[in-house]
């Protein structure tokens, strides 16, 4: 039986926790700054902020408008419902939203940060009675419902809340995106550092932009997220999307048992390693692997210029979508890059000692995480190549 | 006859052409745009099957039972055809297996909404269906293997749908398997049968069976062999002990699948049993077993799943036991019976495996010990739960207690055990549905059900259709009903009936689900648990004992190729060809050495001939 | 009219030969392509001047050729050949397309291919003994050749071992024809079946028990199966294809032509033990396979399972077997070609065939997935899965055979029941799980691989979809060929069967 050649079959190195830590405190990119590096990321977070547009703006649709309907047939139609777009849609040539509302189940799922908190809230509890008592006047069926299930129709609320916040924080990222990739379009951008400290900047501008969510029922304006709630872009919606979606994720049934008794998934949500920067970009496409429909969205918006670097490696356009969930995953650790940049309890020159060590621990905390996460794919000469 | 009726070739057809019609999607021919439009084809030749089959229902209801045949294949003596036995019962069953199809498809729309292999799925659902629709109508004994077969392959590929995942690779291939070994013995009973009784017409096959019990020249051991083989099928299909592994490994598959699989493939599985019950008249120990493993089945698949704290398999393993039930009510000639508890079981076990879905699909979980307090947050799951469990306990006046009721009095009398066994069923089974209503939708909230909103209206719906659908039961049943009278039992009966649920569901509300569910201190409480849960550790003993053994054979084989053949072989290519040095000869060297050595051989043979003693052969 | 279907491949080989210059692998393989294809729509010609219901021989040809040795050139073809014709014409074909980068000597190879091809409708259509041993002994060469030169590592031993069974079996062969001529007296090596009066059962058991060897090597039959394994794994991916596609097929057809057909009574007397024979080797092959981790070996022992069916339909002789017997070839050829076209292109692909390294080929934009998706049709089909062409072929073996040797043939079904768990073994391994081309087993380091393989090109899996469609063809539609072969596996019948009445009857 002849040896597998060396080149079908290779891993790229993975740092340890103390690299990364080194690297994070340092202010230096955990993604190696390459030529190839730079397109990859910045094409990608192009056609990602292209599809976290759709994204954004049918979110928001569906939280603002289809709010409560039994049967809400058109919600991805944007409130466009004409021939030509149910044609489009029932022949599958859109942007596939299920995704978007998957990265919503998760962040709702997991529940953490301040949205999550301000869900159990009294203010909230009253918001929604206004809204549901407003909403069972005109609907015999969720009058009928209500009494029954007491709690049905505040958890869609809820559902429908980190909805609207979801939508309202892919649109910051959207714009930004789009931004990143007209900078180095201008030349502005000549490296990872670069487009990091760029997020970074963005990141930070947008922190504490407010996070609010009003709906009209029966002609009558409702808060269900009001501005006296206080809740903000950053540490509010933005944390508890990268806890949720770039870290702990939720198993696909295409890699993971469900089965109880075989205990593959831990009883702590928090144990959870199955998000964006810890997948393995290999299945994609597969059966059960929800990513699929966002590296397809990706896909169908793809720069030429992306293209045409992935039309010259291995198979071309045959794994373009791996190849692409790959790049995408590099981009995710340079958002993640530059969220971490962005929110170091202290300035990263400070010489204050007690700032330093809560820096150090800070970054530890996160290098910790990272170290298990698929950080093979930083390392200079990718796997792609 | 009508065209609905003559066209009737059709409704397998209309299965098996949605999956031709999915391939584009399916194998990755359209690339830009996503898999849906498949799904939507397979769901509109779903609902041409129902639509179609209604017709048919209708028009037989009017003419009375109809017969179709169709020439396949005919060589020598051997005359195979496509048959339709178009009765009311089987067409009650091909509106089963459409309409749950229909209602599994939508319920999968919205289960694997982001799935981007939905084409596949769909192009599997399709063939399933296809081969079930076909199974229930098929009046000859060769096609229903045909499609029987057709259905284990289906069930492989659905089971093994999610193929990168690694406990679906050992799953589909156990659940192959097993129900391969069924079929591999209805594949020599239906053999035998069709070289000793010519036709497979299974109306022939009756008189064929009549006239050898009667003349009794048939003897009895070919008799058993043959009962034992043709049971066997049904046996894997229904998931019978101890073939009844498979459906907890198919549990690996996607839910919608498992809907479709705990519902209409085991009754498909039990209506081919009724089917080739007549023939089992030459085969008293084939019906023993059958009671035999219809009552361990019932009883032990009953506590098996009482055990398991996986949602889906606490309630495959009570289709098994349901199942088991049916087999008993074959076994003491009650067809009437056992299909009113096949329809009565099919569509609350379809209903519960859609609410156990929903359940998953809201939580990302199926550990029962990791669920609680959904109830007042899921109103179709809820409901859904509560009627389909009411549909399964003979407690309150849906399906299964009018089958129970009529079983129990149909049995009473002449086999109290199996009476009893009826009864005992319905115990575990009520505590085993209230133990699982507790842990997953009372009770506070846990860590993954926090945040449980309704799920989406593609699977609500199809959840609230058949929810009204299983409270309407016993009018459906009454309508179909094939035994006089539905309520035809007496009131001590009933009472026994609902004394049996009432026990159930008393003891499955009072018992103490966190001190039960972790490991018990008590040495014997716990080995009982441990025992119950891992389904008497039967995977593990078909390990040391089936897969050794075949293992140990195939090892044995290899070694036995190795050694002896292939030592002898060498040695003798050592001997003829000089040494292992000489085998590099030039080409032309080897050649002569060939063309000698085979020049030789023949002067050497035919000299043999003249030399040996050949007229002692000849005497 | 015959004569066409040897003149096209010799005469290919010729141009080959006399091809001016040193041509391009690429010219030499369009010009065998156009012989192939040529060769194989004469068959259909064939095909369409056949009548099927006549069972007797047909279209014949003849002319004296070496009369003093009793050698004439006579050709024919019934329904039992025919269907082997067409097989042959349709696999050659494959093979050639199939046929990649060869490194060496393109030219002999191609002219090899060519020869093996018209060897082969020579062996099938000849109406003379010695012409079918000469056209027997005539494709052996080449094949050798073709393991020997283009062959895998270890093909010195594969080869040399193919050649000393094949010269035994050659040898027996030749010797119990020309001892069946020495017997009778006779010359004229014509196929007229041998009758007590004419020849005594003793001498007759021994020359049928000479050519059973002879043809139980060829098609084999355990214990003589030795050299299959080998020289599949190191045969190329073409040549496994005709080896196992058409070679293997000379074996059966000399069973049911020459031994059955020869030998009626001595066949009907021997049929009990052939049909335990046939369960032996139909259990040693399955089992023998399910040990197997490379998945050559594996699908190269299932045909020492499968050809078993064909001894047991033989041993059997009832006009449903003997049907069962020309659908069994006919099926196993095109599904055993189907998988190791398959596994050929997996071996291309991925460097190696070893079940313990490959995993998760299914993965669809990495992987090998529309290979494997075929491979799961070919095993399925191989398995005996209704609706394909293996089904229906084993159930006409089993139950024509069934009522003549029940214990042999339930064992033999126990057989097909293996087949399902082997291949399952092979798909499961193979093709599901996560994509890994590693012998590791650590999930950690497991997780972390990447796999980079090259494509697959549409143009590499169109003759395995072809087969594929034949498989289901034939699976959905026997009636085609069951109407071809009919009327003459019911003639052949005849005699044995009277033989084996007369025994039972006379014996006992």
């Amino acid at each position: 039986m002849p040896i597998i050649p060396a080149d079908l079959v290779h891993s790229g190195g993975m740092p340890s926790a103390a690299e990364l830590e080194a690297k994070l405190l340092g202010g230096e990119t955990l993604l190696a700054n390459t030529p190839d590096h730079l397109i990859e990321v910045v094409d990608v977070l192009n056609s990602y902020g292209e599809v976290l547009d759709a994204y954004s703006t049918n979110l928001i649709f569906q939280a603002e408008r289809q709010l409560l309907l039994p049967f809400p047939l058109f919600k991805y139609l944007d409130g466009d419902n004409s021939p030509a777009k149910i044609w489009r849609h029932l022949n599958h040539d859109r942007i596939n939203f299920e995704y978007a509302e998957y990265c919503m189940k998760a962040m709702l799922w997991h529940g953490t940060g301040g949205l999550d908190a301000y869900l159990d809230s009294e203010p909230f509890a009253a918001s929604c009675a206004a809204i549901i008592s407003k909403k069972t006047r005109r609907d015999p069926l969720l009058a009928l419902l209500h009494p029954l299930f007491p709690s049905f129709l505040i958890e869609l609320i809820r559902a429908a809340a980190t909805t609207h916040a979801l939508g309202q924080f892919w649109r910051v990222m959207s714009d930004l995106f789009l931004d990143l990739a007209r900078a180095e379009a201008d030349g502005q951008m000549d490296s990872i550092d670069a487009v990091v400290e760029f997020l970074k900047a963005g990141l930070v501008a947008a922190a504490a932009n407010p996070i609010t969510y009003g709906v009209e029922v029966a002609g009558e304006h409702l808060w269900v997220l009001p501005p006296e709630a206080g809740l903000t872009f950053l540490v509010d919606v933005a944390v508890p999307y990268v806890e949720a979606v770039f870290l702990r994720g939720m198993p696909f049934l295409g890699t993971v048992s469900f089965n109880a008794q075989a205990h593959q998934i831990s009883p702590d949500q928090a144990q959870f390693a199955y998000g964006a920067l810890y997948a393995d970009p290999l299945p994609t496409m597969g059966s059960g692997i929800p990513p699929s429909l966002l590296m397809q969205d990706m896909y169908r918006h793809l720069p030429e210029r992306l293209h045409s670097w992935y039309l010259q490696r291995t198979r071309g356009e045959g794994d373009v979508r791996v190849k692409i969930c790959m790049s995408f995953q590099k981009s995710m650790f340079c958002v993640t890059n530059a969220a971490i940049r962005g929110t170091f309890p202290h300035p990263l020159g400070s010489t204050d000692p007690q700032a330093r060590s809560a820096n150090r621990a800070y970054a530890a905390a996160w290098a910790s995480r990272l170290a298990v996460a698929r950080t093979d794919c930083l390392a200079v000469k990718p796997p792609v190549a | 006859m009508p065209h609905s009726i003559q066209m009737v070739w059709l409704i397998p057809l209309y299965g098996f052409g949605s999956v031709v019609l999915s391939l584009p999607w399916a194998a990755g021919w359209i690339r830009r745009n996503g898999p849906r439009p498949a799904a939507y084809l397979n769901l509109l030749g779903t609902l041409l099957a129902v639509v179609h089959s209604s017709l048919i229902l209708q028009q037989v209801w009017q003419l009375g039972p109809q017969h179709l045949e169709f020439a396949w294949f005919r060589a020598a003596d051997l005359d195979l055809r496509i048959g339709f036995d178009l009765s009311l019962t089987n067409l009650a069953a091909l509106e089963l297996v459409t309409g749950m199809s229909l209602l599994g498809q939508v319920y999968a729309l919205g289960y694997l909404d982001k799935e981007w292999s939905l084409a596949r799925f769909y192009a599997l659902v399709g063939f399933f269906e296809g081969a079930l629709a076909g199974v229930v109508l098929s009046s000859s004994l060769f096609m229903s293997y045909f499609l029987l077969e057709m259905l284990t392959l289906s069930t492989y590929l659905l089971v093994g749908f999610w193929y990168a995942q690694p406990l679906v690779v050992t799953a589909a291939r156990d659940a192959f398997l097993t129900k391969r070994v069924g079929d591999v013995l209805l594949l020599m009973g239906m053999v035998a049968l069709s070289a000793w009784a010519g036709s497979m017409e299974f109306k022939d096959l009756y008189v064929w069976a009549a006239e050898a019990d009667a003349s009794g020249a048939f003897s009895p051991m070919a008799g058993t062999l043959l009962g034992l083989g043709l049971i066997a099928g049904p046996m894997g299909k229904c998931a019978q002990f101890p073939m009844h592994l498979w459906l907890d490994e198919a549990m690996e598959g996607p839910n919608p699948a498992s809907i479709l699989r705990n519902s209409v493939v085991v009754t498909a599985g039990a209506l081919v049993l009724l089917k080739v019950m007549p023939l089992l008249r030459l085969s008293p120990l084939a019906v023993n077993v059958l009671l035999v493993v219809g009552t361990i089945s019932a009883v032990a698949g009953a506590l098996v799943a009482i055990a398991q704290v996986d949602i889906k398999r606490a309630f495959s393993y009570s289709t098994t036991s349901y199942l088991g039930l049916v087999f008993i009510a074959i076994a003491l000639q009650q067809p009437g019976i056992a299909l009113l508890l096949l329809f009565a079981h099919g569509l609350a076990k379809a209903l519960l495996f859609m609410s156990v879905g929903s359940v998953i699909a809201t939580t990302n979980c199926q550990d029962l010990t990791e669920l609680g307090g959904m109830g007042s947050r899921m109103p179709a799951t809820t409901t859904a739960y509560l009627v389909a469990g009411a549909g399964l306990v003979g407690l309150l006046p849906l399906g299964c207690f009018w089958s129970f009721g009529l079983m129990v009095e149909g049995l009473g009398s002449r086999a109290p055990f199996f009476a009893a066994v009826v009864l005992l069923t319905n115990v575990l089974t009520a505590f085993n549905l209230t133990r699982v209503y507790r842990q997953v939708f009372l009770g506070p909230a846990k860590p993954k059900t926090k945040r449980a909103p309704e799920v989406n209206w593609l699977m609500a719906l199809p959840m609230v259709i058949l929810t009204v659908l299983v409270a309407l039961m016993p009018a459906l049943m009454a309508r179909l009903d094939p035994v006089p009278g539905l309520a035809s039992f007496s009131r001590i009966t009933a009472i026994a009936v609902c004394a049996s649920g009432l026990v159930g569901v008393t003891a499955g509300a009072l018992v103490g689900l966190d001190t039960f569910w972790s490991r018990s201190m008590l040495q014997p409480l716990r080995a009982l648990r441990d025992l119950l849960a891992f389904d008497f550790y039967t995977e593990k003993i078909y390990r040391v004992t089936i897969v050794a053994a075949v293992a140990g054979l195939a090892r044995l084989t290899v070694w036995f190729d190795r050694t002896l053949v292939n030592g002898l072989v060498n040695g003798i290519g050592r001997l003829s060809l000089a040494s292992a040095e000489g085998l590099k000869l030039v080409v032309s060297g080897q050649l002569q050495s060939y063309v000698l050595t085979v020049v030789a051989a023949i002067v050497l043979l035919l000299a043999s001939l003249q030399w040996l003693p050949l007229q002692w052969f000849n005497r | 009219m015959l004569s066409i279907l040897l003149l096209i491949p010799f005469a290919g080989v010729l141009l080959l030969a006399l091809w001016p210059g040193r041509p391009a692998e690429g010219r030499m393989r369009t010009v065998t392509l156009l012989v192939l294809g040529l060769q194989m729509a004469w068959s259909l010609v064939v095909l369409a001047r056949f009548d099927p219901g006549n069972s007797a021989m047909q279209l014949q040809e003849s002319f004296p050729w070496v009369d003093i040795l009793g050698l004439e050139y006579k050709l024919g073809v019934d329904g039992l050949s025919l269907p082997l014709v067409l097989i042959n014409g349709a696999l050659t074909l494959v093979a050639g397309i199939c046929t990649r980068d060869i490194d060496k000597r393109p030219r002999i190879y191609f002219a090899l291919l060519l020869v093996i091809s018209g060897a082969v409708n020579g062996a099938f259509l000849a109406e003379n003994l010695l012409l079918f041993f000469l056209f027997y002994e005539l494709e052996l060469i080449p094949l050798w050749c073709l393991i020997a030169v283009w062959g895998g590592v270890n093909r010195a031993y594969a080869s040399t071992k193919f050649l000393i069974f094949t010269a035994a079996s050659g040898m027996l062969i030749l010797g119990a024809f020309l001892g069946l001529a020495l017997y009778t007296g006779t010359v004229d090596f014509s196929l007229t079946p041998v009758t007590s009066e004419r020849l005594a059962m003793g001498s007759q058991l021994v020359l049928l028990g000479a050519l059973l060897i002879g043809f139980g090597i060829k098609v084999p039959l355990f214990p003589f199966h030795n050299w299959l394994p080998d020289a599949h794994t190191q045969a190329s991916t073409p040549v496994s294809v005709l080896l196992a596609g058409v070679l293997l097929k000379l074996g059966t057809y000399g069973l049911l032509r020459f031994c059955m057909g020869l030998f009626p009574e001595a066949w009907a007397l021997l049929a009990p033990g052939l049909a335990i024979w046939a369960a032996v080797s139909v259990l040693f092959g399955s089992l023998a396979a399910i040990a197997q981790t490379d998945m050559k070996r594996m699908v190269a022992f299932s045909s020492v399972g499968h050809m078993g069916y064909i001894l047991l339909a033989a041993a059997a002789v009832t006009p449903v077997s003997i049907l069962g017997a020309v659908f069994q070839m006919v099926s196993h050829g095109l599904i055993s070609a189907l998988l190791f076209l398959l596994v050929g292109i997996v071996y291309r692909k991925t460097g190696t065939r070893d079940l313990t390294v490959l995993h998760g080929l299914l993965n669809p934009e990495r992987g090998l997935p529309f290979t494997g998706t075929l491979m799961i049709v070919g095993v399925m089909a191989s398995a005996g899965m209704p609706g394909m062409a293996g089904f229906i072929s084993e159930f006409m073996v089993f139950r024509g055979s069934i009522s003549a040797y029940p214990v042999a043939t339930l064992l033999s079904m126990v057989g097909s029941g293996l087949t399902a768990v082997y291949f399952l073994l092979l798909v499961n391994r193979a093709f599901f799980g996560r994509l890994a081309v590693t012998p590791l087993i650590d999930p950690v380091a497991h997780g972390r691989l990447d796999v980079n393989l090259a494509a697959v090109a549409p143009r590499e899996t169109i003759p395995a979809m072809a087969l594929a469609v034949a498989v289901f063809a034939i699976g959905l539609l026997p009636y085609g060929l069951g109407k071809l072969s009919e009327a003459a596996t019911t003639a052949m019948v005849q005699l044995p069967a009277l033989a084996a009445a007369l025994q039972t009857g006379g014996l006992g």
